[in-house]
């Protein structure tokens, strides 16, 4: 008797237990954990790709003469023109008084990083014709940069392109998805 | 309602579900993997730009251009052949190829270290300043050189071919020691021979890249001789088109079927240490069949026919001792084990194939040979007439540093010497060559006051002299030994400081000349990264000591740095309007010729310096041989005349003559039946660098498997003992015993055992250290009665199971 009257009684509001713990679960998994799993880390100091619009792109980002591409721009190429500051804003002073003057290199940190045990080569992609917005951000009328989300376990970006991502790419256009086209 | 243990189950069954519909689990187990590649050990390559730097390898005399890659200018990722080089036009060597292991290696010295308790141990060693450690050595030198007893402090060097050798000469003699010394090398009895022969102090060079026909009497042509890099590129040559007439014939000498020999066109066997004697059979058969140069041995030569000594006497030439019965094809045969008959052919072959050359040495190990043996090869090639203007065999020309240098040299004239080898009774030779064995023995021995200070530089006797023993026992002779090694090495762990010296590429460096090659070279080599440790140049420690001292030795040695004293020479060189920079591709140095003089391409002292630091080497022409003479005579002299007014004057006329006499090596034949010789291998450094790991790689398991030595034994030798392959065995030899394993090999003539050379460090780190039996260890030397230098050709020895 005692068991039957328990079952009966806990029949409707164990629904309520049940779909209560699905719904804070979900909540948790899709709302908090995703900030709990990043940290936002600020960039050493602001780039405004806008206030850089009378350069050119590959002015900073270039290819090497033996095919490999720059990327980020080094210290050298900000001292072309910053070698004294050119405004009086406080990432300005900051290039200049921290970085220039000292001759360190900037420790930006990078959006779009790679783990070792991934071979990308940019020249490929561009001999395609693929607009770097594909995977890059679009930088055109950025003035500030985006707070740079980094993964407390893996410490990668947020941004950074997972396989999934590449090998959709790659099937799609038709290219190589075999395991040593990325890992050599 | 009343949450209870049904309820929460319930509830956690709800939160399984939903989480499991969440990224959560799937991220996490994401994400974990990536950070288990990311642990703080797990070894990531740095990124960053890649730069390309032209340099100069210094890690052998072989002179090669090479390149390396660096990422952020400061991380060398790669080293590779500099294909403008005329040297190695873009080849390297496996040495090269692995030698960025030596600049990240665990086992270098991190800065000046002390020894704090007894020797050799390695707990013992306290980190020191620089200025510490060479106020400390000061003092002792400015005492030793004020009580006027500068001859306490010598120095073992490594150095040779290159400026170092030139700056501890100009310290030691403004010092006033003559306590100089270099490790031994067969250069050294290269260098015996041109000086009895020909009077010069000169190196023989050997046109090999022009030979159609080369024999060879144990040279380890393959596997490295002289400058490795030009004798491969010689190598391919004689494969292709000798001297235009099709390939040229390799005839290879030697007990052991080595790798010159496997690769060689003809590989004749002999008896282990007849060499010698199988080319005076040679010679007998080219007199007694008029099949020599009888115009220019007449004309040029002195002592083939009888000749006439200091004391007015009449001796025998070696025509009348090359013609005795001893050396009759059938008396040779009965030694060396080589037919009769074939001796006829490869003395007729030799004779009347053109461009015909015999090489000789550097074989079984890279040391001094018997004079006698190493004059009787030379005889060949004065046979066949090669030693005229234009011939096959001449000298390595000296690099014009003159006359800027003269004026500092002149001042370098110091004190008196204190140890000369030839004032202690016993131990004069008629022609002292190198002579690190006498001075080492009369140091054990007590002959000579101990010495306060030994330096180190260059070179790791504990372990790479051959009968190392004798380095360790002298050692209890010495006050304080200053290690100049980058490494922790086996020298460096019985001294009392260690003064670190740069590691290859990270300082200037310079190649003078290279042995036994016929042009002259010189190049710079430029450091591609700063020092990554606190480490001083060699040459830096021996210019602060100069100054430091000051008076006449401050005035010999007056360079700031030895930068500043490597660009005074090449100042000297380009002011001697010689030579020319080798700055474009498909120079053929081997084409020069000593009539045919090249025009300088650079301006002066700076435009040289910056096209050698751009990786680029210095050549000139060849001498000529003939003009070079500088005997009494005026003539090449093939009876030593040199030798009698240095206190040698016997009855007997064959003393004076290239003849056969093997010395005995030690130990009862019954007690020991076999021979043991050392053989080196390209992929096995066994001088003063410790094999690095990717070469050890790419040793055969019949080599070294693990930790385990294998000597060849051919099955004719192992059978009677009981032996299969890898048989565990024991070797010993009056020097030794040790644990090797067997291979069974047709290599390897029956009645010897050979051992590589280049294993079994007790020192450096674990992936060096305990990799099978350090040769050096169980050789023995016997010293040449005539030049003083300390040979090895075979040790007596027995096998026996373990």
């Amino acid at each position: 008797m005692k068991e039957e009257k328990k079952s009966a009684s806990g029949k409707g509001v164990g629904g309520i237990f049940f779909f209560g713990g699905f719904i804070l679960a979900l909540i948790f998994g899709w709302i908090v954990f995703p900030n709990l799993l990043f940290s936002e880390k600020a960039q050493p100091l602001n780039f405004s790709h806008v206030a850089h619009q009378d350069s050119t792109c590959d002015q900073c980002h270039s290819f090497n003469p033996d095919g490999t591409y720059s990327g980020i721009p080094r210290l050298d190429n900000c001292v072309e023109c910053h070698e004294s500051p050119m405004t009086s804003e406080e990432s300005e002073r900051i290039l200049v008084e921290e970085y220039i003057q000292k001759q360190q290199e900037i420790p930006w940190k990078v959006y779009a990083w790679q783990p070792d045990n991934v071979f990308f080569s940019h020249a490929p992609h561009q001999a395609k014709n693929i607009e770097c917005t594909r995977c890059h951000r679009d930088v055109s009328k950025e003035a500030k940069l985006p707070p740079y989300s980094e993964n407390r376990l893996t410490g990668y970006s947020k941004s950074t392109m997972k396989m999934i991502d590449c090998e959709k790419c790659h099937a799609q256009m038709g290219a190589n998805n075999n395991c040593q086209v990325c890992h050599k | 309602m009343k949450f209870g243990r049904r309820a929460f189950l319930q509830f956690a069954a709800g939160a399984v579900g939903g989480t499991l519909l969440s990224p959560m689990p799937w991220r996490l187990a994401d994400d974990t993997a990536i950070w288990s590649q990311n642990w703080s050990w797990r070894p990531s390559p740095e990124r960053g730009p890649i730069t390309t730097v032209p340099t100069v390898c210094t890690l052998c005399q072989g002179g090669c251009g090479i390149q390396a890659r660096l990422v952020n200018g400061n991380r060398a990722i790669y080293l590779e052949g500099n294909p403008v080089h005329p040297i190695n036009a873009g080849g390297i060597c496996p040495l090269g190829a692995a030698a960025l292991q030596y600049l990240y290696a665990p086992y270098r010295i991190e800065q000046p270290m002390k020894q704090t308790r007894a020797r050799g141990e390695a707990a013992g060693f306290q980190p020191i300043s620089w200025s510490e450690a060479l106020d400390d050595l000061v003092k002792r030198l400015a005492r030793l050189k004020s009580e006027g007893t500068p001859g306490g402090v010598a120095c073992i060097t490594g150095s040779r071919w290159n400026s170092m050798d030139d700056l501890w000469a100009r310290f030691f003699s403004a010092y006033g020691s003559a306590g100089l010394f270099k490790m031994p090398s067969h250069s050294d009895s290269l260098r015996a021979t041109a000086k009895l022969a020909l009077g010069k102090d000169s190196s023989l060079a050997f046109a090999l890249e022009h030979a159609s026909y080369v024999l060879s009497f144990g040279a380890a042509l393959v596997e490295g001789w002289g400058a490795p890099a030009r004798m491969q590129a010689a190598f391919m040559r004689w494969q292709k088109n000798g001297a235009g007439k099709g390939a040229a014939k390799l005839v290879q000498v030697e007990s052991r079927c080595s790798m010159s020999a496997a690769k060689a066109d003809q590989w004749v066997p002999v008896v282990p240490g007849t060499e010698g004697l199988l080319a005076l059979g040679i010679a007998h058969v080219m007199v007694k069949e008029n099949l020599y140069d009888a115009d220019f041995v007449s004309r040029g030569v002195l002592g083939f026919e009888d000749w006439t000594d200091m004391q007015g006497k009449v001796r025998s030439g070696f025509k009348k001792i090359a013609l005795s019965p001893a050396y009759a094809p059938d008396q040779v045969a009965a030694r060396t084990g080589v037919d009769a008959a074939k001796i006829q052919g490869l003395a007729r072959e030799f004779a009347s194939t053109a461009n015909a050359v015999a090489v000789w040495g550097g074989g079984q190990q890279n040391v001094p040979g018997n004079i006698y043996h190493e004059m009787s090869f030379f005889a060949l090639n004065v046979l066949r007439g090669n030693l005229k203007s234009g011939g096959l065999v001449s000298l390595v020309p000296d690099v014009p540093f003159q006359p800027a240098d003269d004026q500092t040299a002149a001042s370098a004239e110091g004190g008196a010497p204190q140890i000369k080898l030839g004032s202690v009774p016993g131990t004069r030779v008629p022609l002292p060559g190198n002579g690190i064995y006498g001075f080492l023995d009369i140091l054990t021995r007590g002959m000579i006051p101990p010495l306060e200070v030994l330096f180190v530089h260059d070179a790791n006797p504990a372990y790479s002299l051959p009968e190392n023993k004798i380095f360790k026992a002298a050692l209890d002779k010495v006050g304080y030994v200053v290690s100049m090694s980058p490494y922790m090495d086996e020298t460096a762990m019985t001294a009392d400081l260690i003064l670190p010296n740069h590691a290859a590429f990270e300082g200037f460096e310079d190649v003078v000349g290279l042995p036994g090659v016929p042009y002259a070279y010189y190049a710079v080599s430029r450091p591609i990264l700063k020092p990554r440790k606190d480490t001083k140049h060699s040459g830096d420690v021996v210019l602060q000591l100069s100054k430091a001292l000051g008076g006449n030795v401050a005035a010999a040695l007056p360079w700031a740095s030895y930068e500043e004293y490597l660009k005074n020479r090449v100042n000297a060189l380009a002011a001697s309007k010689r030579g020319a920079v080798a700055d474009k591709k498909d120079i053929d140095l081997s084409k020069l010729q000593s009539s045919v003089s090249v025009s300088p391409n650079f301006k002066d002292g700076t435009d040289l310096w910056k096209k050698l630091t751009g990786g680029f080497c210095w050549y000139d022409v060849p001498v000529d041989v003939r003009s070079a003479v500088d005997t009494d005579s005026g003539k090449i002299e093939l009876a030593f005349r040199a030798i009698q007014g240095k206190g040698l004057n016997v009855e007997d006329d064959q003393v004076y003559l290239p003849h056969f006499k093997p010395l005995p090596p030690s130990g009862d034949e019954k007690e020991y039946p076999l021979l043991l010789l050392s053989y080196g291998m390209l992929s096995l450094s066994c001088e003063n660098l410790a094999n690095p790991p990717f070469m050890t790689k790419t040793l055969w398991d019949f080599v070294l498997k693990k930790n385990d030595l294998f000597v060849e034994v051919n099955p004719a030798t192992a059978g009677p003992l009981g032996m299969i392959e890898g048989s565990k065995a024991v070797l010993k030899t009056p020097q030794g015993e040790v644990a090797v394993r067997v291979h069974l090999s047709q290599a390897a003539r029956p009645g010897a055992i050979y051992m590589p050379q280049g294993l079994g460090h007790t020192a450096y780190d674990e992936f060096i250290q305990g990799k099978g039996v350090n040769s050096n260890s169980v050789v023995e030397v016997q010293v040449d009665p005539i030049t003083g230098m300390g040979t090895v050709w075979a040790t007596r020895a027995q096998l026996r199971r373990a």
